[in-house]
């Protein structure tokens, strides 16, 4: 039950609207206070936020939040309500009763039927609905777990299988799908499962680290200091050890389980939550929270521990709302004091990103501040890379990362360093290209993610890691038989060229990698980069064309290295700065290398910024002329005093399109009789019905006066 | 007067540069002599060399004052001119000898001339303003001299000076070959470029050039400087140049020269001579000035640091190492330190420019540790990619053809390997050097009837051995071809123009 964790702190409020804070909530929450509600619980598999009372149940979804959401109603029996989780289908409502049973409901026909231990020595610790293929509902019971099917039409639960382990408590998350059972007399001995529609998954038995206070004293783990959380698509274990103040993190393989970090700590008590891949670990006694991004190989926080903020505090008791909705009365009036107030005693953190004040009947949604953790790194590529890794708000990701760039380069930072920061968006946008191209692609609506998400423990270990690739050599074998026992779709996260790490995700859902993959991502586009960062910046980096250029260099070499093209714009801003400073050398082996795509905007360009520089000039026609732009070509030949070969050239790429009168104008301006000649001839053989033309008879005239002239 | 009474009868070659301002009066006329080859020479045949030139040129004049006498042909000898600097005129004279394979292009002389010109005005700054600083003339003497003797010392085989011949006819001097490389290395390339350049601190303008074993890669100076440091860096910094400056073989070919200037015997007479004959004291002259000699061999070497130092320049006062070399831009005008840095095949020149460096040397030590550490990687990652990338000596080769391709707007040239030039037949190769003469004409022809509209022009000759000659000019760009055991018809010539222009030229020479 949500908030029966008594913490006897004060509640000393730290009033968050306006400190600095890396996350925040929103008010107002969801107010979920049920008169005559005997509690609060959180159903993770459906995200339900469940309030029973005595013949009822109010339901709210928890995905998307919405504070104005009205809850629905179920009946229930009567009775005392210790557990209960809607089945994953939403027909069936399982209420545990006791110790020794627990209730199956169905919604529409209100039939029930319950479901008993066998012996009384032994008693339920919990139960949770899979979407296994082999079962449907599993009991935890301190004498290991039942393995049941449900079938509605004997109204019974099957008995599948039972695993006989001790357990003392257990941990379990419907995002992992797996389930801990700690046992021992300290309570650190772990058997693990997954249950997902790959199948069933043992971890090996193991201990988590606890540190000994005094030589004889040995301290019990306790359920509230393990958490399960999901990153990355990569299933983690969180441990605190109150003793040596750490907080452990393991990682499960599917032959191992491995501690991978441990990090310090500074409050005895801790929460996690996990909002779009990032670990947020509330140090509740000091009501601060640390941000870990566990994706690079730093296992150093984002940033300093800094209080959680509240959003949007109404600043008068006047804007109090009231809403009355039939049974459902939501108290509002005694807002404000409690609400201000983080880290509260009612808090309960829940899977993965809800903070519910049980006492107040409140719920919220843990969100990042991307903009201050962005604004608070001065390292750009690194704050850039972790920006581009988050995808619950891509949009605003995205423009914090073009922002972040044009200032980079505004303030003129070294080469270098733009370069890295260029690097990781012209990289993060080719892996998105290649996701993006996958089978896989469709749209996913949000909610679907929770539901249906699949995670196994990785097939493989981390290559890079050395503690990983210690369990490889262990068990080798082992992992073959794994990998080829699971259907490994290609689904492929984002992640996984990164770390060389394939993360195994069945096919029954669609999850992570799958709303990856999809349109909306921070991935800055080749003519973002143009339209968003160099077009706006190039105005006020006139002063200093030759830093810009060596930037545009730079995006130019690592949009090469990811064989993506550059906006053809770019190519003309390129020859414009180095025309303004006379770098036509440059400019010459830019266009000689092929460094600039030919097109006819690049040539264009040459041909305008060749006005002071005849070689960039040629460079431009040459361009037009392997382009096979023929009708242009000829023109600028005839405009060059070139007509004779700009008719042999027409002639012979059958250029039809230029006016005759253009030639013969241009001859006559040569003021050579032969030449005026030629072209007559020329035009006149060529073109059909041109001697009937008045530019054949006029020419035919200034050619007589021409000779006659020269006769005299 | 300290006359070497060994004067070289046989001597084919002479070469000299003299001021037309210089005495006037009769009896002065030796002061108008800059430099002459052979030293040795006696005074009488210097003065009647100069002149008869100059005799040609004031007549020549008459016709023509902007661009006076070019060339005259004797039964014997052929002078060429080259008026290097106003009234400042270098002459070659050479033999015709038919059986010594004494055939030569005229144009091709002239590139010597010009080539030697504009090397020395690069390190020294022009023959005129060095008079202008020392009217005695005895500075730009010993100038002139050092650096010549040193320049003709590449062409030395044995005694005798080996000029270009009809053999160099698929050879075009004064230009650059430049490395092909794709497009990704040549953003790596551009990419490191930048780098290179940002070494100097705050916005100095900094130039660089790349060079991949004797081919460029890169440049940021306009075409005529390029041209003038890339023939140096082939000459003196390149890999190859480097090697065979210490390898024995060169020695036996190349030292004489090298040791006759070292030793100096006649460099004193030179001096002295013509220093005598102005009541001016020579050695003192010597002495006075330190004369660097850019072009001496064998003087440059790689340091621990991949920089390239030498001494000619001298060494510092304090022994800390050698004084960093200066040229002078023509773009710019102005004079700038020479960084030379190699890694491997890979040449980099980084040119700062002297007035951007407070504090000489030491300024100059921070560029280099500056560069070391901003561009060390990027250097070895460009320089491993091209390596990759190169095709080997023969890789411009194209089978079948014997070519020879030149760009004079960027002053870029390219042509078959020497290697395979040689398979020519020397009928071939006449008939060549004839066509190329004729071209020279014209193109100078049209350069003075028009100099804004360049001609097209193309011609076929069938010579001996069922060979076609070639030649096509278009718009600034030449293309000159021997085709070997050919098709007899025109069509196949033309045909065989055809695909090496779409092919190799971007289809420059497909214009009809």
């Amino acid at each position: 039950m949500i908030g029966s964790t008594s913490s006897a702190q004060s509640s000393v409020g730290l009033s968050g609207s306006g400190a600095l804070s890396h996350v925040y909530i929103q008010q107002p929450p969801l107010r979920c206070s049920i008169s005559g509600s005997s509690g609060l619980f959180y159903d993770d598999g459906n995200r339900f936020l469940l309030s029973p009372t005595s013949d009822q149940v109010f339901v709210w979804k928890t995905s998307p939040l919405s504070p104005q959401a009205s809850p629905s109603v179920d009946t229930i029996d009567e009775g005392p309500v210790l557990s209960i989780r809607y089945s994953l289908d939403e027909k069936v409502i399982a209420i545990q009763r006791s110790n020794h049973e627990i209730q199956f409901r169905n919604r529409e026909t209100g039939q029930a039927f319950s479901q008993r231990c066998r012996s009384d020595s032994e008693s339920i610790l919990g139960f949770f609905w899979t979407d296994c293929s082999t079962c449907d509902v599993i009991f935890v019971k301190t004498s290991g777990l039942d393995l049941f099917s449900y079938e509605p039409q004997l109204k019974a639960l099957r008995l599948v299988e039972t695993k006989k382990i001790n357990v003392s408590w257990y941990v379990y998350t419907h995002e992992s799908r797996m389930v801990l059972l700690a046992s021992g007399m300290q309570c650190k001995t772990f058997s693990g499962f997954q249950f997902s529609s790959g199948g069933i998954i043992r971890l090996p038995r193991f201990d988590m680290a606890m540190a000994k206070a005094e030589a004889n004293t040995k301290p019990v783990l306790a359920e509230e200091d393990v958490h399960i959380v999901t990153i990355y698509g990569r299933i983690y274990c969180l441990q605190v050890d109150r003793v040596a103040m750490l907080l452990h993190l393991y990682r499960f393989y599917r032959d191992a389980v491995v501690r991978q970090c441990s990090l310090p700590i500074f409050s005895s008590k801790i929460a996690v939550s996990v909002i779009d891949n990032v670990l947020l670990v509330h140090q509740v006694e000091a009501k601060v929270v640390i941000l870990y991004d566990i994706f690079s190989d730093s296992r150093a926080p984002i940033s300093a521990p800094l209080p959680l903020l509240v959003r949007g505090m109404p600043r008068a008791t006047a804007s109090t709302r009231t809403i009355d909705k039939d049974a459902v009365h939501v108290e509002t009036k005694e807002l404000r004091n409690h609400e201000a107030v983080i880290y509260g005693e009612g808090w309960t953190f829940l899977v993965p990103d809800l903070i519910c004040d049980a006492v107040h009947g409140n719920l919220w949604r843990i969100h990042l501040d991307l903009e201050a953790i962005a604004s608070s790194s001065s390292e750009a590529p690194s704050v850039l890379e972790f920006l581009q890794r988050r995808k619950l708000e891509p949009i605003k990701a995205k423009l914090l990362c073009l922002a972040t760039t044009r200032t980079l380069i505004l303030e003129r930072r070294p080469v270098a360093m733009v370069s890295r920061a260029i690097d990781v968006l012209v990289s993060s946008y080719s892996h998105s290209l290649k996701m993006g191209v996958s089978p896989h692609k469709r749209a996913v609506e949000g909610e679907k993610t929770s539901t249906s998400g699949h995670q196994h423990f990785d097939g493989s270990g981390t290559i890079a890691d050395e503690a990983m690739s210690r369990v490889e050599k262990n068990g080798n074998s082992n992992k073959h038989a794994f990998v080829s026992e699971v259907e490994k779709e290609s689904q492929q996260s984002m992640f996984e060229d990164t770390v060389n790490e394939p993360i195994d995700l069945t096919t029954g859902g669609c999850d992570i990698s799958e709303q990856e993959s999809q349109v909306a991502s921070a991935a800055v586009s080749s003519d973002e980069m143009y339209n968003l960062v160099f077009s706006l910046i190039e105005e006020e980096m006139t002063g200093e064309p030759a830093y810009l250029v060596s930037i545009i260099v730079e995006y130019f070499r690592s949009a090469a290295s990811e064989k993506l093209k550059v906006h053809p714009n770019l190519n003309v801003m390129t020859i414009q700065l180095l025309a303004r400073s006379g770098r036509y050398a440059e400019l010459g082996l830019f266009v000689i290398h092929k460094i600039f795509e030919p097109s006819k905007e690049v040539a264009l360009q040459l041909l305008d910024s060749g006005r002071q520089n005849f070689q960039t000039r040629k460079l431009g026609m040459d361009m037009l002329r392997q382009l096979s732009l023929h009708h242009d070509y000829v023109l600028l030949l005839v405009q060059d005093g070139y007509y004779l070969e700009a008719l042999r050239y027409a002639r012979r790429n059958k250029v039809n399109s230029i006016r005759p009168s253009l030639f013969l104008e241009s001859a006559y301006a040569s003021n050579d009789s032969q030449h005026l000649a030629a072209v007559l001839r020329f035009l006149a053989d060529f073109i059909p019905g041109f001697k009937n033309t008045s530019d054949h008879s006029s020419y035919c005239r200034f050619l007589n006066d021409m000779n006659s002239s020269i006769a005299a | 007067m300290g006359l070497s009474s060994t004067t070289n009868i046989n001597e084919s070659t002479q070469i000299c540069v003299f001021d037309l301002k210089r005495g006037q009066h009769e009896g002065q006329e030796l002061d108008k002599i800059l430099f002459f080859y052979p030293a040795d020479c006696p005074f009488s045949t210097q003065l009647s060399v100069i002149g008869l030139s100059e005799g040609l040129i004031t007549f020549t004049r008459i016709f023509s004052p902007d661009d006076a006498c070019e060339v005259i042909e004797a039964e014997k000898h052929s002078h060429v001119f080259f008026e290097a600097e106003p009234d400042i005129w270098m002459v070659m004279i050479i033999e015709k000898n038919k059986e010594a394979e004494a055939i030569w292009r005229i144009d091709a002389l002239k590139k010597v001339l010009n080539e030697l010109h504009s090397l020395f005005v690069m390190f020294h700054g022009s023959i005129r303003a060095i008079l202008d600083k020392d009217p005695g003339g005895g500075l730009v003497r010993i100038h002139l001299y050092s650096f010549i003797m040193d320049y003709l010392s590449d062409f030395l085989l044995g005694k005798k000076l080996q000029l270009p011949s009809f053999r160099d006819s698929l050879k075009e001097r004064g230009t650059i070959q430049m490395l092909t490389v794709g497009r990704e290395a040549a953003i790596g390339v551009q990419s490191l470029v930048r780098v290179v350049e940002s070494s100097c601190a705050g916005n100095t303008p900094c130039n660089s050039l790349v060079l991949f074993q004797d081919l460029l890669v890169s440049t940021t100076l306009p075409p005529d400087d390029t041209v003038n440091l890339f023939t140096y860096a082939v000459l003196r910094l390149a890999p190859r140049a480097l090697s065979s400056a210490t390898s024995t073989w060169s020695y036996l070919r190349k030292g004489t020269t090298a040791s006759q200037v070292a030793t100096d015997p006649i460099f004193e007479n030179a001096g002295s001579g013509i220093q005598a004959s102005r009541d001016t004291s020579p050695s003192r002259q010597g002495q006075r000035h330190h004369v660097p000699r850019p072009l001496q061999q064998g003087k440059w070497s790689k340091g621990k640091d991949g920089f390239l130092s030498t001494d000619i320049w001298g060494t510092q006062v304090d022994n800390l190492g050698s004084v960093t070399p200066t040229v002078w831009l023509q773009q710019t005008e102005e004079r700038v330190y020479v960084c030379v840095y190699q890694q491997k095949h890979l040449t980099i020149i980084l040119l700062v420019p002297v007035s951007s460096i407070v504090n000489g040397e030491q300024g100059i030590s921070i560029v280099k540790q500056q560069f070391l550490e901003n561009a060390s990687l990027k250097i070895l990652k460009v320089e491993e990619k091209l390596t990759r990338g190169w095709g080997g000596e023969n890789a411009y080769h194209v089978a079948g053809y014997r070519y020879l391709l030149s760009d004079s707007d960027r002053n870029i040239s390219r042509a078959s390997p020497p290697g395979k030039v040689t398979t020519l037949t020397k009928d071939s190769l006449l008939a060549l050097n004839k066509l190329r003469e004729e071209v020279d004409l014209e193109k100078s022809r049209t350069k003075h009837d028009d100099l804004r509209c360049e001609k097209d022009l193309e011609v076929c000759i069938r010579a001996r051995n069922n060979a076609w000659v070639i030649a096509r000019v278009t718009r600034g760009k030449e293309l000159y071809m021997v085709l070997e055991k050919a098709d007899e018809t025109l069509l196949y010539a033309s045909d065989a123009v055809e695909k090496f222009s779409i092919r190799y030229c971007d289809g420059a020479f497909s214009l009809d």
